[in-house]
This record gives C-alpha cells, structure tokens and sequence, in this order.
C-alpha cells in the first residue's frame, strides 16, 4: 500500500482526517436521530403517565375512564374529573375565533398582496409579523384588560350580569386576534404563489382586477390558505395562558352561552397548580392526552374538507 | 349581449365594495395593534423605572429595636431636597412616595450617623436577634413606636395613615421616646425575573442551538435521499404543531430524572431551560436549514475538489457563510424564551424568585406578568410595565431578523 502512495503524502494524517470526518458526521446524525425522537418521547411519555389515573392499582385511587371522558363536572376541591364538557367548550371557542378570524385574515391577505401600494402593504406586513411575535401573556393582559371590559359593557347593555366579563365571548375574542397572524401570513404566501398567468388569463376575459382577485386568485389559493387555517386552529386549542386569564374557570356543564363563563382544556391544565404528586397533578397528563387528540381529530377533518374542496377546482 | 352603461357602473360599484371590505378587514389588524400599545403603555408607564429593573420583588421586613439613648438635636444637612421633612429631636428625613401599586409610602431619605434610628438592632427572634441592622436610605418607615408625654405607647408611620410631613411632626411634638420600628423595603421590583430570564436564555441555546445546527446540517449536508430521511424531518417537523403547555407537561416527566442528577428538586431553571431548548429546537433547525440551502452548491464542490473533506468543507465554507442564517435563528429562539410562558409555569414554577440560581425556582418576565395575573388581585400597572420591557425586546429582535434576512439574501445575488 505504502508503495503507490507519493512520498509528499502523510499517510497518518490522511487517516486522521478520515476518521475525523467519519466521527463528524456520526456526531451530527446522533444530533439528527436525537432532535427527531423528541416527539416520539413527548407522545410516549404523555400517554404514559396520563393513563395511569385510569389503570386499576393507580396509587391515588383509580378513576374511570368514561366518567373522565364524559363527565360534565371538573371540581378539583371535591375529586370529580370529567372532561366531556370541557371538550366541547374548547372546541366551540377555538372553531369561534377561527370564524371570527378566518375572512378577515384573508381579506386582509389580499389586500397586502393583491389591493394595497408597495408601501402600504410593507407596512401592513410589519403590523402582522409584529402581531405574529407578541407573546401570549401580553395579550393576555390586553384581553383581561380591554376585551373583558368590552363584554361586561356588551353584558350590561343587554341586562346580563357578567362575571367581571369573564366568558366565551372574551375567549374567543382573544383566540380571534392571536391566530389572525397565523392565518394571514400564510394566506399571504398562498396568494403569492399563485401563478400570475391565471390573473392575466381572467383579465383578458374581460373580468376586472376586483373580480379577478376574488374569484381567480382566492380560489386558486385555497389549499394554502386552509393550511392556514388549520395552523391557526392548532393554535387556538393549544394556547393555554393568556385563555386562562378570560375564561373564568366554570365548574360544570358545556358552556354554549357567549356572555356566561367557560372552561377549556388548556386553562383546565393551568387551573389550581400547586403540587407536582398526586391525582390533580396527575389528571393534567390525562387532559394534555385528551387535548393533543382534539387537536389531531379536528386537524384531520380539516384536512379531509380541504382535500375535498381543493379537489373541485 | 350587449354591455350597457349601468351594467359597466354596476360592477365598478361592486369593485368599490369589494375593495373597501378588504382595506376595512386589514385596519382591523392596525387597530388591534395600537389599540393593544396604547392599553399597555397607558397602564405600565407610570410604573416603568430604573428603579423597577433594580428593585427585588418581594418586600423585606425589619422589626427593629430603637436604642433608649435618644436625646439631642440634631442640625439639617443643606443638601436635603425640598420635599423631604426633617425631624429636629431624631436626626432623619424622610419623603413621601408611591409605590408601584400606588400605595401611600413613607421614605427614608437620610439618616443622621449619630441618630437612635441609625443604631437599631433586630428585635424578631432568630439568628440574628439583638444584631446591629443597618437600615438604609429608601426603605419605607410602615411604623414607628413611641411613648408620648402620658407614658402610653402609640404608633406612627404608614400604619396610622401618616405621610411624611406629620410623621416628622407627630415624633417631635408628642413622642417622648422611640421604642421599635418597623421597616421594610419597597420591593415590587423584577430583578430576580431579569436574572431568571438571562439563566434561561443562557442554558436554552447553550443546549438548542448546537443541536439544531447539527441536526440542520446533517439534514441538509449529508442525509441520503432515501425513505429514512423524510421521516426525520416530518418528525422535527411535529415538533413545531405541539402546543406549549405539552412542552411543560413534557419537561416534568421526561427532562424532571436529567435536572435531577443535578440535584435540582422539583421546579428549577434548569428544568425551564432545557424544556425551552426542546421547544426551540424546530425554529433553530429549519431556520439553519434554510440558511445552508441558499450556500451555493459551487462553493461545496471547489472546496471538495481541493481535496477538503465533507467535515472541512462543513466547518470552514458551508458554515461561515450561513452565519447570518444562524444569527437570525438565535434572535428569533431569544424572542420566543422571553415570551414563553405555559411551558416555563410547569417546569419552573411561578413564585417570584428574588435570588434565583439555576437549581432553583423562579420567574421568567412573561411567568412575572402570569403570577401577577393569576392572583385575587390581578396587578394590571406591574404586569403592564413588565409588558412593555417585553414589547420593546421583541421589538429589537423582530427589526434585527428583518435586517438580517435582508443581508441574508444580498449575499448571494
């Protein structure tokens, strides 16, 4: 071997630059292979600790799983977990502020792309980018500050008594203005992407700039900007506390008046956190199970209705 | 069919409309924005200080013995300012103030060496009983024991709805002798929440930034295209549709053992921080990523061909020249550690933390404006204040990645 090899050439330190070039790339795949089974710990471990409330031998005594999933009354002081009704609320309130937030989102997508003059629209991506990066306790103090005086006015406008405006409404209210970034900014990228020979194809057929804008390019952007929307909606389910900061906490029975209190599955998981042992800390595992499932199940009917519509076009 | 003149205005019309609604749904958006500044500047102004920045949060308290030697007068000293009272028979100044929750305080503004108040020992049993306390200008005067002319016993201070003025008046008119005070600091302050979030901040990238390079870079430097590889990145990709407070819940069972080798117990800033780099790890590698695809593959082969191999040419061309990439993904991780909360209340707790270390508990600035938030009495002027702190980084940060990622694209144009 040594024979062919041109006498100006270290042998010894090729194979030094080999093996560290070897040992590099083992290092970054570790890195690689480490950084992707997070996820798979997250999941493992979640589901793990939050069904052991359920599984008999439980150390702070078993409860059962249907009472959980279908309870309608969460009383942490008395030991009564049901989850049933906390569902629901969590699902009106997130699917509110994405009715809520979704046609302004996209209306206000066209504008900066499509409607707006150069430097209106830089500036009105500013504003939504700046929105983007608020974090949720701001808000939150936003939302228990104005949105909550707002509805307690509305309340009292319409002979309700609020409880200090805590309620749905400032829940979804609050939902609707955080996942209006989300879904804007990726509708501003569907809109972009949209193949400019479309638009000049409708002009030429006699349709105006307007008419074109709404009903070549919105269409044609309709897979990105549900993206978004189901973006936007994970969102609203998963934001935990600036929600606890309007939602008041209620200890019973789906929520389906806007004015009156609600709970959700993220201010449930904040509610009362003392000990980190026991049954009520416990039970927080259970509910981030049953959030991240909510999560999934609406994120795929949501993908199923977007594929279902993309299809038409 | 013929086009007529109304037809023609009748669509205009319809466009107009149509127009409109868009320019109404997008001020929408400007309207939340300022009305949002407007609500938590208006609220948190007033509080916002140096002073805020320095302050511990929780107030100290002293019950403190008054030695019985009290007797002289005492001369003023001319550099006083005006709006503090001097009182002749004990030898200090104090002025009025408010604190942070607006609340009536009296101050110390001066206290004269030879003063009884100068020589106060703790009276609360402990350690540290019948031990000299220094007292220090700014700490506020809750109450002072006196024995008036009729040998009861009376207070005076913040506890007997006095300010300044009438405490000085009160003490050198009727009291006869000082016994105790009760002192305390003014707390209210977020020093303990600043040092918290630069722990945090500190131990999140150590731990997610070279990670998510590595990740990034073997993504995109040496992962085949084979049916392996897609799984990886869906997997990372996951991580970013997870919801915060999973993160918490995530960082008590699955990081709580790690900290525990450490021997943290139970919530620590060591916990919040590697929950944080977890959390942030998704952002750092696709922004990573992102920056090594626009390195030009030109660059790799000449490098190559030179005779450097894939690790040389990794560390010395493809890096270097995705550094602006790499920076923007630190400034964005930076603004989303400070407004992290839900994840940060699992796994460090939210009692504010005066003196935080690592191993222990404490407050991040957002988790700060959550405890203050969360309780009876949401504290709207503190919280609002600690607000805007968070609002003008973020601020900073966001201008900081435009710039960047403005350089970023010049670079190979």
């Amino acid at each position: 071997m040594d024979k062919i090899v041109r006498n100006h050439i270290n042998v010894k330190s090729m194979r030094r630059k080999h093996l560290q070039d070897v040992f590099v790339k083992n290092l970054f795949k570790v890195m690689a292979l480490l950084s992707s089974s997070v996820i798979i710990l997250i999941i493992l471990f979640i589901l793990m600790k939050g069904s052991a409330p359920f599984i008999p031998n439980y150390k702070y005594g078993t409860i059962s799983l249907p009472n959980f999933l279908f309870g309608t009354v969460w009383r942490q002081d008395a030991g009564i977990y049901g989850v049933g009704f906390i569902v629901i609320n969590t699902i009106l309130s997130a699917f509110g502020a994405l009715l809520l937030s979704f046609p302004i989102s996209v209306l206000t997508a066209l504008f900066i792309v499509k409607v707006a003059p150069r430097k209106v629209a830089s500036v009105m991506r500013t504003i939504v980018e700046l929105l983007a990066s608020i974090p949720s306790v701001v808000y939150g103090v936003f939302a228990a500050g104005t949105i909550v005086a707002f509805v307690r006015i509305i309340g009292s406008a319409m002979g309700i008594v609020t409880a200090g405006g805590n309620s749905m409404m400032a829940v979804i209210m609050l939902l609707a203005i955080m996942i209006f970034p989300t879904i804007t900014s990726l509708s501003i990228s569907a809109i972009e992407a949209v193949d400019p020979d479309l638009e000049l194809a409708s002009l030429a057929l006699g349709a105006t700039e307007t008419q074109t804008h709404f009903k070549v390019v919105l269409s044609s952007a309709k897979s990105g900007i549900f993206a978004g929307a189901i973006l936007g909606l994970g969102r609203a389910f998963g934001e935990a506390t600036a929600v606890s900061m309007v939602a008041g906490n209620k200890l019973f029975g789906p929520t389906f008046n806007l004015l009156d209190i609600t709970r959700t599955l993220t201010s449930t998981m904040l509610a009362g956190l003392k000990e980190t042992t026991g049954l009520d800390y416990d039970i927080r595992y259970s509910v981030g199970i049953v959030l991240m499932a909510t999560i999934l199940i609406s994120n795929l009917l949501l993908n199923y209705i977007k594929n279902r519509i993309g299809n038409k076009v | 069919m013929k086009v007529t003149e109304t037809m023609i205005k009748k669509r205009k019309v319809k466009d107009r409309v149509l127009q409109t609604v868009t320019l109404i749904s997008s001020s929408i958006s400007v309207m939340i924005l300022i009305m949002l500044f407007f609500f938590i500047f208006q609220k948190g102004a007033g509080s916002l200080s140096f002073k805020l920045l320095t302050d511990d949060y929780w107030a100290k308290n002293y019950l403190l013995d008054i030695p019985s030697v009290q007797t002289g007068t005492y001369v003023k000293p001319a550099n006083l300012p005006s709006a503090s009272f001097w009182s002749v028979k004990y030898g200090f100044a104090v002025t009025d103030a408010l604190s942070h929750e607006k609340q009536k305080l009296i101050l110390i503004e001066y206290i004269d060496p030879a003063s009884p108040l100068a020589k106060m020992t703790d009276a609360s049993s402990g350690p540290n009983f019948g031990k000299a306390q220094l007292i220090s200008v700014g700490m506020q005067i809750h109450k002072i024991g006196y024995v008036d002319i009729n040998g009861d016993t009376r207070s005076a201070g913040t506890i007997a709805d006095q300010n300044a003025k009438t405490l000085v008046d009160t003490l050198d008119s009727s009291a006869l002798t000082l016994n105790q005070a009760y002192i305390k600091t003014t707390g209210g302050g977020i020093r303990g929440s600043i040092v918290s979030t630069f722990y945090l901040i500190l131990i999140s990238l150590l731990l997610a930034v070279p990670i998510g390079i590595m990740t990034a870079i073997y993504l995109n430097e040496y992962a085949k295209y084979n049916r392996f590889t897609p799984w990886l990145r869906s997997s990372i990709e996951m991580l970013t549709g997870v919801p915060s407070i999973t993160y918490g819940l995530m960082g008590m069972v699955v990081l709580y053992p790690v900290t525990a080798l450490f021997k943290a117990s139970g919530t620590s800033i060591l916990l919040g921080g590697l929950t944080l780099s977890v959390i942030l790890l998704p952002t750092v590698i696709r922004s990573t990523e992102e920056a090594l695809k626009v390195v030009p593959d030109n660059f790799r082969d000449a490098s190559l061909s030179l005779g450097a191999n894939q690790a040389q040419t990794i560390f010395r061309i493809v890096l270097p020249s995705a550094i602006p990439g790499i920076l923007s993904a630190i400034l964005l991780s930076l603004g989303r550690i400070i407004g992290e909360s839900a994840a940060l209340i699992y796994t460090m707790g939210t009692f504010v933390n005066d003196s935080p270390t690592v191993l222990t508990g404490g407050t991040s600035l957002a988790v700060h404006i959550w405890s203050l938030m969360s309780g009876e009495q949401p504290n709207f002027a503190l919280a609002s204040a600690i607000s805007i702190i968070i609002l003008i980084i973020v601020l900073i940060l966001n201008i900081s990645v435009k710039l960047l990622s403005g350089r970023l694209r010049k670079t190979w144009q």
